[in-house]
């Protein structure tokens, strides 16, 4: 009571009427350090993305390689425009489309059994359908070309031996290999996007169109399928934009069969080329951004006006299916696709590392050289060290930029929080192999007092850039579920804006930054494509580490490395679920 | 404790004016109501006394201190007014215990642990939720909910309580219990309260006095029996239940106290006398204001009703509400709503007179006429 007016009455300068009296005036905290604020986030978003952005159109332009004196010119763009080349185009977007198609169908088939039907065990049944998702898909790539090797691949040598023939049906390097893998990834993708719209459907929706008269299958149809468009084109769209960024599974089954996508035609252009195609691989990096862009807002066009209107968010227990004696076909279904994508890779790795030769299954080829091996290369602890270094600090850092961006786009009605929001959300756009040519003419025309290509800073800020989107989408529907009253009561009752950060808002949202945490986590240990190009002696990561060895004909230890990462995925997959667990309370 | 007082306050969203020229003082100790219907710019004044709105025009002072000033730029964050606040949805922070939440005003303020122990276990006596201080905050229901909420705006002390539909959230029965119980609460430490409702129920039963407001202006201010009894205009008037509203023309005038005068008026098929605050000439176009249970309905030849007025008509639609019976008797100025009590037992298509004593019957001059 004995506070003196002065220091309790603060002067607003004179400029802050108008406009910006539009917003809560507690959140225009000082308006010099906002700026500031401000300032810096951007800064920091414009170097992860438009900074690599703009630099593959002066690279695409440029005619020699990053950090060499030459001249401007449009050869690249006239080498992107050949037979070839559109050829490779066609190849992408053929590939996307035939992996999305049966992708969605088997996403939405699972979705509505574990949502939707009383098949047994759905709870542990969902965990497993989704592991698929966390696998790092430099691993499966490798499993799969071991199972599926056309001379001594394990589900080869399987079927001759049942049938008697000498014929081996299956070849993963083919372009049903590289669909196939590719499925193995979007299907749980696809199935986590949409099984939550399956599940938060207003039951009342449904039952009010039976009451009308409508069958079960027309209520499907014209009810519950309407309603999940929404959820489904996005979802689709999504993943024909990820089968377009693919990287590993074109790399690893269409290169040796000669199926040329773009990210590969990218990617060979530079490393496997001599002398290196930069201003073509530029040029071509920059022809897939505006392919992108034109996705994205085709995608935009089509989800125009169409809203979520069945996910309220509240918890509905949907109306579930009783399937009689076909739950048990509902739930082999399920057990079958785990076994698919997790069991037989995983099961070939293990059988691999512990056989001398990849191929030849024999008692007395048992071995543990390879493990030991492994443990006493420093390669492989190098590269570990890396992966966990960069994983540990990437998904922190990202996490805490995703959170800044969030808040500034959400819970503030700052100017300029658009810009920082479309700032934040430009890498979305970008695949891991355009973004790192990005980068690679970034970091070369730095100032040489800024050395960063070449060590493990440049992944760091790929990492960064790649993350960023994810965690921005992760904070801000948490800090949207958080009511502006949670953050005024707080105020009015005598907490500072810094108090009212800290105790409520960062309190009340950890548990996204965990889960987030560990889904750029995730993120960062599966990374291949961007690592790949800015990857040098000593900056190695484990991805990098597998497909060297790989490259080198060593499956054995590849086997071992792409264990241990296994373990590493269920243990962070078990952890986050145990996270989920405490945020749904 | 302290009074606040608005002057001359008012929230201009771009062109769209929330709030305009509100001038109210509340005085030290008193409860007082801002009722109005949703978009009448009630939260938006409460907002702007507790500092997370900025007010674009006028002057607000809480206690002796300016909070804001937006002629002189003068504006004091929410933080630092010293107020404790109910809000709607409670905003009862679902990551910490019934005692932490109510601890939360003192621990920011840095209070040493023993004083925050003692606070708390006494505010929440005051709350009758002592039981609970380590409960989850989501493990409590509505009511519970709002106790904490009660508890932590006024763990503190502070100057003045705001409350923004606290009772809206909760179901018929326990809104009327935690309002009384709050009532008392508020009696008992004499606390300086504005308080934010739709509700003209919850605003007449628990307010020393009401500020009626519609479209950002406030329309009336007065104890809660003034306001029901003697609206000061037609939109006041109509806000409190259904009462019947019938055009009439002044023929004579004569004051009957310094309050209240008396007003001859002619309407369609009726005459009589009836009053209102002010003078009206005659000839001048008024509202008469009659409440439904304060008619009463008699044989169609009732003659010696002369000191109030009297409409004939047949009644046309009977409910029966359990302590009372609406009828509506067709008119010839058209239907009247009368409450009646339930024994009553008129039948449709009975000619009856509906009786009103003068003392009743209230007139507000027309909007219209205000304008010429």
């Amino acid at each position: 009571m004995a506070i003196s007016t002065d220091d309790r009455v603060r002067e607003v300068s004179g400029t802050a009427g108008g406009s910006l009296l539009s917003q809560p005036r507690w959140l225009q905290s000082n308006s010099a350090s906002r700026t500031a604020a401000l300032l810096v986030l951007g800064l920091v978003l414009a170097f992860l993305s438009v900074y690599p952005l703009s630099m593959l159109l002066y690279g695409s332009l440029h005619s020699t390689p990053p950090g060499m004196a030459g001249t401007f010119n449009l050869d690249g763009y006239q080498d992107v425009l050949t037979r070839q080349s559109l050829v490779t185009l066609a190849n992408t977007i053929g590939i996307s489309l035939a992996k999305t198609v049966p992708s969605v169908v088997l996403a939405v088939l699972l979705a509505w059994i574990l949502a939707r039907t009383d098949t047994p065990f759905r709870g542990t049944l969902e965990v497993l359908v989704t592991l698929p998702f966390f696998i790092p898909p430099i691993l499966t790539a490798m499993a799969w070309g071991m199972l599926g090797n056309p001379q001594v691949g394990l589900l080869n040598q399987l079927y001759q031996w049942i049938t008697g023939s000498s014929d081996s049906p299956i070849n993963v390097y083919s372009y049903g290999g590289v669909v196939w893998h590719m499925m193995q990834y979007s299907v749980p993708f696809l199935f986590l996007l949409i099984v939550d719209a399956f599940r938060a459907m207003d039951p009342g929706l449904e039952e009010a169109a039976r009451m009308c008269g409508a069958s079960r299958w027309r209520t499907f149809r014209t009810v519950t399928l309407q309603l999940m468009l929404p959820a489904l084109t996005s979802g689709a769209i999504l993943s024909f934009i990820r089968g377009i960024e693919n990287f590993e599974s074109p790399l690893f089954f269409g290169t040796p069969a000669g199926i040329h996508v773009i990210t590969t035609e990218i990617y060979d252009s530079i490393n496997q080329r001599s002398p290196p195609q930069y201003q073509y691989a530029t040029a071509a990096s920059f022809v897939i951004m505006a392919l992108m862009f034109l996705i994205v807002l085709l995608q935009w066009r089509l989800l125009r006006g169409r809203s979520f209107v069945a996910v309220s968010g509240k918890g509905y227990s949907p109306g579930v299916i009783k399937l009689g004696r076909w739950r048990w076909v509902t739930f082999g279904f399920c057990v079958l696709f785990f076994v698919a994508t997790v069991l037989l890779p995983v099961g070939q790795l293990l059988i691999g590392s512990f056989f001398k030769f990849f191929g030849f299954y024999e008692w007395e080829m048992l071995t543990l050289d390879h493990y030991r091996e492994v443990f006493g290369s420093s390669e492989f602890w190098r590269g570990f060290g890396n992966t966990m270094l960069l994983g540990l600090t990437g998904a922190t850092l990202t996490m805490v930029l995703g959170g800044a961006v969030a808040y500034v786009s959400v819970r503030t009605k700052w100017r300029g929080r658009a810009l920082i929001d479309a700032m934040a959300w430009l890498p979305w756009m970008m695949p891991g192999i355009v973004l790192g040519v990005g980068f690679l003419w970034g970091f070369a025309l730095l100032p040489h007092a800024i050395p960063i290509y070449g060590t493990i800073w440049a992944l760091l800020l790929a990492y960064l850039s790649l993350g960023t989107p994810l965690s921005v989408r992760v904070m801000s529907s948490a800090y949207a579920q958080l009511s502006y009253d949670l953050e005024e009561c707080s105020r009015v009752h005598g907490a500072s804006w810094l108090q009212t950060m800290w105790r409520i808002m960062l309190a009340l949202a950890w548990p996204s930054f965990a889960v987030g945490w560990v889904l750029v986590f995730f993120g960062i240990m599966r990374e291949l494509s961007a690592s790949v190009l800015l990857y040098s002696v000593g900056s190695e990561v484990l991805s990098v580490v597998l497909l060297k060895l790989w490259a080198n004909g060593n499956a054995e230890q590849v086997s071992v490395i792409g264990l241990l990462m296994m373990l590493l995925v269920v243990l962070f997959r078990w952890l986050q679920l145990k996270m989920l667990k405490r945020v749904v309370r | 404790m302290s009074n606040v007082v608005l002057e001359k306050v008012s929230r201009n969203f771009g062109d769209f004016a929330a709030v305009s020229n509100v001038d109210l003082r509340v005085n030290e100790g008193e409860f007082v109501t801002l009722l109005g219907p949703s978009g009448c710019g009630k939260t938006t004044t409460l907002r702007m006394v507790a500092g997370l709105e900025q007010n674009s025009g006028g002057r607000i002072s809480i206690g002796n201190d300016i909070v804001s000033d937006a002629a002189r730029g003068i504006f004091v964050p929410s933080e630092r007014r010293r107020l404790g606040m109910v809000f709607q949805s409670y905003a009862i922070w679902p990551h910490m215990t019934v005692f932490e939440n109510v601890a939360y005003p003192l621990r920011v303020r840095r209070r040493p642990n023993a004083e925050i122990q003692q606070a708390v276990a006494k505010t929440l006596r005051l709350v009758e939720m002592e039981g609970f201080a380590q409960r989850p905050a989501p493990a409590l229901s509505g009511g519970q909910q709002q106790r904490v909420a009660i508890a932590r705006a006024l763990v503190f002390e502070p100057k003045v309580l705001l409350l923004d539909e606290p009772l809206s959230n909760l179901d018929t029965k326990l809104r009327l219990q935690m309002g009384d119980e709050f009532r008392a609460i508020q009696k008992r430490l004499g606390m300086t309260t504005l308080y934010v409702t739709h509700d003209q129920s919850e605003a007449m039963s628990l307010s020393d006095r009401v500020v009626v407001m519609d479209r950002g202006r406030i329309q009336q201010i007065g104890a809660p029996e003034e306001i029901y009894r003697f609206p000061a205009n037609r939109t006041v008037a109509a806000f409190f239940g259904t009462p019947n509203l019938l055009d009439a023309q002044v023929t004579g005038c004569s004051r009957i106290n310094g309050r209240r005068v008396r007003l001859e008026v002619v309407g369609r098929g009726w005459r009589g006398p009836c009053e209102a605050a002010n003078e009206v000439q005659p000839g001048q176009s008024v509202t008469v204001m009659v409440r439904p249970e304060d008619a009463r309905i008699a044989s169609a030849n009732v003659t010696n009703a002369e000191q109030g007025l009297r409409w004939f008509g047949r009644v046309t639609h009977t409910t029966f509400r359990g302590a009372t019976r609406s009828i509506i008797v067709q008119t010839e100025t058209g239907e009247f709503n009368v409450d009646a009590s339930a024994i009553n037992n008129y039948a449709i298509g009975d000619d009856v007179t509906v009786v009103v004593p003068r003392q009743v019957a209230w007139a507000v001059p027309n909007p219209n006429e205000l304008k010429s």
